[in-house]
């Protein structure tokens, strides 16, 4: 099959999508001719004319205000904040608005609305560009939260993401950009909730998101030749949340491994374990629930402190193998 | 310009929108309504004439004190009363109560509980109509503290630069809760910040109907024509507290009373009648029948059902 | 008069059946025939019925229990009538279940009583209640108070001696992972007689299955293991038995079916036109090997101690799959019954044992076993004997073949072979072969049976 980079599954789920319904439209910071700080949206301005493709003013609550107003009345649009980071500023809109009024207002409105925004380190940038701060809005009923891993789930949740009804926080990952994978050309959903197990195996289960599931596949691959047989299994939605392909892979390997980016206090791995412990999967526990996360620290500058702050495919594969082998 | 009938209707708008205060002021008090509640008595007349000079199927977003707002966009006062009372056939189903009232098809977009929670929206709503031609305009409605909020300047500035059809108009009751506007800004009027955002300001007596319809007619004429967004400052005074919990501390008994000469549905009633658009007969009876309006809406509320239990969850995602 | 409710015995060999639930309550009104309870033999789950309309009484075993075959395990009354005297009392109401077989004897530390602090014992009305709280049997402190009185500050010193644990506190301190509790839950395994080589010795699933006692080697970790219970076990130690106790030899011949499917043909034709239902080939097979056995009666026999018993009826069983097992349902006195009567009777057993629904009439008294694995399509396999018997026949299917026929031409017949096992011990070779010809025979010329 034809091989697409993340940001060109993107690319061509926000095209696919502009076509089919003019509802549809891109707003953010730089969308436009300059393409995107990360270039996902180049070209589309070209295509579908700054109507559809609007640049704003660095104004990050306007953004998420100007989604959530035109979502209420009839359109379906697909804002971008530029890194994650900056989501702080729009947070008002997103968490007291956006989430609440289909509820507040009785069931009687809805906000279709896609927020993209680009999460991670890795990249040199530094504290203030490059945190995962999914957990925050994991926490907001109301709002849904996307975390694709691939080229190929990048494109079908987005589709997915655009026509669903409710106001979904899209996080993509700056190291998953340029990352390629085959990816069909025709539009196509991965309904949200569904996880995906991206590796079968029976020794242990390895919960990751984002650019973890890259890390941990390759991970689960050098352990492979230790004999130890590595399950990794994707949620690619955080909320909703499958939890019974989740809980199955647990009751099948008995020992669960999470993986995530985002700092471990507080953080989405937190939530996996207490799901895990608390389900039917309880009982086949042979071992602790394991967290692999990043330090409690805001990402450094320093290249080598940078590397160290998050969790690495050495570091995975070391937890994993000692969960195996019963060490934990 | 309005004929008879029409300011006939405005009054009769501003004396429900005071009944309908004052009995759900009493019902507070006797705890049938709970939560807390911002009573707008006294600024009836920015309300009405803002409203008026709206299309039936123009929009708006209302704020945390939107009673007089919902009732103007012509919300049925049985389904506003039951929200007030959390019953299942209020407006949002018991689950937004007075603050976050909303009539999305009676294009009320919603009241707020955040100060200036709805001027971002109100750029995407205008952003919407624009996009789609729709021809309507939307009215945001906030106060005199919503203007010191940064979306303020983040919303106004993308709302003139893209000349979306927003009219913003904001209600200058004189107090951010307790802090006076006298305090809280460097610059006389609030209106003069729209030049900063290259649109039109204006500043009206907010107690005065005619002058405040007349305002927001020119901002709607100029929003439905493309021409983009006004800024409008209706100066008003809120006779009640900021809200149920308030002493009045910040303020004196005396310039309640002198506001209270300035009620702005006396001074229609008595321009209307000096008019000849209507007797003192004829008002006194249009404020009884608001008044009467009010109690059928209660009776409706207090017999109407409580939500169940089994949907609480209804509602969070579609 | 009191009708005893017995527990019956249903087959050759067996000592004990289990109750596994009673259908009806005591005093609760049931019909002659009606079942009553089910039990569980080594053989079978199954349906006991009424002996006797009346009233059920003197219920005197529970789920649970294993109870020997024959004895009285309950009554049924006429109304107004009592029970027998030799029930004693005591013993009419339901008793609970006796521990579960398997499960190992709760530890019970002296210290630990499930009654009442016996009042003799003098000790203060504090620690006499804080014994009570924890279980403590007051006989077994020593008392420090004056005249010997046990005193609160007694009971605590046995509350935080650690030589003292209460089952409870022992059982907490096992260190073990779920899964772990679980597989010893499923498997009756006592935890704290197994090691942990996990992190601080934390028992993990491996080391529970490792300590459940097998003959051979502890599984590996990660098969799905499936206890050896119920019809699973009985299979596999009547197979150990009959395989190690009864010499077996074997036999096989070769089956032209052209006129067994000609008669088989023939047979159908007729019952589909008079409506009846069709003769399946088992059916067919089972009353050819009838015929055969009224004329060897050798091989229709069992070994009881030091005697070989030649048996008057001709009951041939058989073998049946089931999901997790296989059974053998049994067509009685198969030489009497005409092929239509044992087509039916057969398809009715197979329904009946796929649904769990045999009666023990019909898996007792077997007396040879017919396994056809021929609609498999296997060719030929040798059966184990079904003990007591002392023969098994396994048919294979029947097969397109070449074949010389009378003249020496190579001709392409419908071939069966069928293997017959003979415990050695009461069937020669010659007498096994003389069997398996005449059943070929017949099987290759039906018409020689008087249908």
């Amino acid at each position: 099959m034809r091989e697409l980079s993340y940001a060109e599954a993107i690319r061509e789920a926000l095209r696919q999508e502009m076509q089919r319904d003019e509802r549809v439209f891109i707003i953010g910071e730089d969308v436009g001719v300059y393409g995107g700080a990360f270039g996902v949206t180049l070209g589309l301005v070209e295509e579908f004319g700054e109507e559809r493709v609007i640049d704003t003013p660095i104004s990050e609550l306007g953004i998420a205000g100007a989604i959530t107003g035109a979502a209420l009345t009839g359109m379906r649009p697909v804002g971008e904040i530029m890194f994650m980071d900056f989501i702080t500023l729009a947070s008002e809109q997103l968490v007291n608005q956006a989430a609440k009024i289909r509820f507040m207002f009785g069931g009687k409105a809805k906000v279709p609305f896609v927020l993209r925004t680009p999460a991670g380190s890795g990249t040199g940038a530094a504290a203030q560009h490059s945190q995962s701060l999914e957990n925050w809005f994991v926490h907001i009923p109301g709002l849904k939260v996307v975390m694709p891993s691939t080229p190929y789930d990048v494109k079908g949740l987005l589709l997915a993401s655009i026509r669903d009804d409710n106001p979904i926080i899209f996080i993509e990952h700056k190291l998953l950009y340029k990352v390629k994978g085959a990816v069909p050309e025709e539009p196509y959903t991965i309904p949200l909730g569904t996880a995906e197990v991206k590796r079968e195996g029976r020794d242990l289960t390895i919960v990751a998101t984002s650019i973890m599931v890259k890390r941990s596949l390759e991970a689960a691959e050098q352990l492979a030749h230790e004999d130890i047989e590595v399950e990794v299994v994707d949620p690619r939605t955080l909320k909703p949340l499958d939890e019974e392909t989740i809980i199955r892979s647990v009751m099948k390997t008995g020992r669960v491994l999470i993986v995530h980016e985002a700092c471990k206090t507080g953080g989405y791995g937190g939530e996996l374990a207490a799901i895990i412990a608390g389900s039917e999967a309880f009982d086949y526990l042979d071992a602790p629930i394991v967290r692999l996360a990043g330090r409690d620290i805001p990402i450094p500058y320093n290249r080598d402190l940078e590397y160290h702050a998050v969790p690495q495919v050495e570091n995975i594969v070391e937890a994993a193998r000692q969960l195996a082998r019963g060490e934990v | 310009m309005l004929n008879s009938r029409q300011k006939r209707e405005l009054l009769r708008q501003m004396y429900t929108i005071r009944a309908f205060e004052e009995k759900a002021e009493q019902l507070y008090t006797l705890g049938k309504i709970h939560g807390t509640m911002h009573l707008s008595i006294g600024m009836e007349a920015s309300a009405v004439g803002a409203i008026a000079a709206l299309r039936p199927d123009d929009l708006i977003l209302s704020t945390h004190r939107g009673h007089g707002h919902c009732i103007a966009k012509g919300a049925d006062l049985k389904l506003m009363m039951a929200e007030f009372m959390g019953k299942e056939t209020g407006y949002c189903r018991g689950r937004g109560g007075s603050m976050h009232i909303a009539d999305v098809e009676g294009g009320n977009l919603g009241a707020n509980g955040v100060v200036g929670g709805g001027i971002p929206i109100a750029v995407g709503v205008g952003l919407s109509l624009k996009m789609q031609k729709r021809d309507q305009i939307i009215l945001c409605f906030f106060g005199d503290g919503a203007a010191n909020l940064g979306p303020f300047h983040e919303a106004l500035n993308m709302a003139a630069i893209w000349k979306l059809p927003v009219v913003y108009v904001c209600e200058n009751n004189q107090y951010a809760m307790s802090f006076s506007v006298k305090k809280a800004f460097a610059i006389e009027r609030i209106s003069d910040r729209a030049a900063a955002y290259g649109m039109p300001g204006v500043t009206v007596d907010g107690n005065d109907l005619m002058a405040v319809y007349q305002a927001v007619s020119q901002a709607v004429k100029r929003a439905r024509a493309g021409e983009g967004p006004t800024l409008i400052e209706n100066v008003t005074y809120r006779w009640r507290g900021h809200s149920k919990s308030d002493a009045n501390r910040y303020r004196t008994r005396e310039e309640i009373e002198a506001w209270k000469q300035k009620c702005p549905i006396k001074r229609f009633r008595t321009q209307l009648i000096e008019e000849g658009v209507l007797t003192e007969e004829e008002a006194d009876q249009i404020e009884q029948e608001a008044y009467a309006t009010i109690d059928a809406a209660v009776a409706f509320a207090e017999a109407s059902p409580e939500p169940t239990l089994e949907t609480i969850e209804e509602g969070v995602y579609v | 008069m009191a009708v005893p409710v017995i527990m019956p015995k249903l087959e050759m060999v067996q000592e004990t059946a289990t109750v596994i639930e009673w259908l009806k309550q005591e005093g609760e009104h049931v019909e002659k025939g009606e079942p009553l309870l089910v039990i569980e033999t080594s053989k079978v789950t199954i349906e006991v019925e009424s002996p006797a309309s009346g009233i059920l009484a003197g219920v005197r075993v529970g789920p649970g229990q294993v109870v020997p075959v024959t004895e009285v395990i309950a009554y049924v009354l006429q109304p107004g009538e009592e029970l027998p005297e030799e029930v004693p009392p005591e013993a009419t109401a339901i008793l609970p279940p006796s521990a579960a077989p398997a499960a190992p004897p709760a530890p019970t530390p002296p210290a630990v009583s499930s009654g009442p602090p016996a009042p003799s014992v003098a000790a203060t009305p504090v620690a006499r209640r804080m014994a009570e709280a924890h279980g403590l049997d007051l006989s077994t402190i020593v008392g420090t108070g004056p005249r010997g009185e046990i005193t609160r500050a007694d009971v605590e010193a046995v509350l935080s001696a650690p030589s003292q644990p209460t089952a409870a506190s022992r059982s907490e301190k096992v260190r073990a992972t779920p899964a772990a509790r679980r597989i010893a839950r499923e498997r009756k395994v006592d935890l704290s007689a197994v090691t942990g080589s996990g992190p601080r010795g934390r028992i993990q699933a491996a080391d529970v299955l490792g300590a459940i006692p097998t003959p051979e080697a502890a599984p590996a970790p990660v098969a799905t293991v499936v206890p050896l219970t119920g019809m699973r076990r009985t299979i596999a130690e009547r197979m150990t038995t009959s395989y190690q106790t009864a010499p077996h030899i074997t036999f096989t011949v070769r089956v032209d079916m052209s006129g067994f499917q000609e008669a088989r043909k023939r047979l159908n034709a007729r019952a589909e036109a008079t409506g009846e239902a069709r003769i399946s080939a088992t059916a067919l097979i089972v009353k050819a090997v009838a015929w055969a056995l009224k004329h060897h009666p050798w091989l229709n026999s069992t070994l009881r101690d030091e005697e070989i018993h030649l048996l008057p009826e001709i009951n041939v069983g058989v073998a049946v799959a089931l999901k997790d097992g296989l059974i053998v349902p049994v067509v009685h006195q198969a030489d009497r019954k005409g092929v239509a009567k044992i087509a039916a009777e057969v398809r009715d057993l197979v329904v009946r044992a796929r649904e769990g629904r045999l009666t023990p009439a019909d898996i007792t008294g077997g007396t040879f076993t017919v396994s056809n694995l021929g609609p498999f399509g296997i060719e030929q396999f040798t059966a184990i004997i079904n003990p007591p018997q002392v023969a098994i026949l396994a048919v294979g299917a029947t097969q397109p073949e070449p074949v010389a026929d009378e003249g020496g031409q190579i001709v392409v017949r419908p071939m069966m072979r069928m293997t017959l096992s003979v415990d050695h011990r009461v069937v020669d070779g010659a007498t096994a072969a003389r069997f398996l010809t005449d059943l070929r025979d017949v099987l290759e010329a039906p018409a020689l049976l008087s249908w």
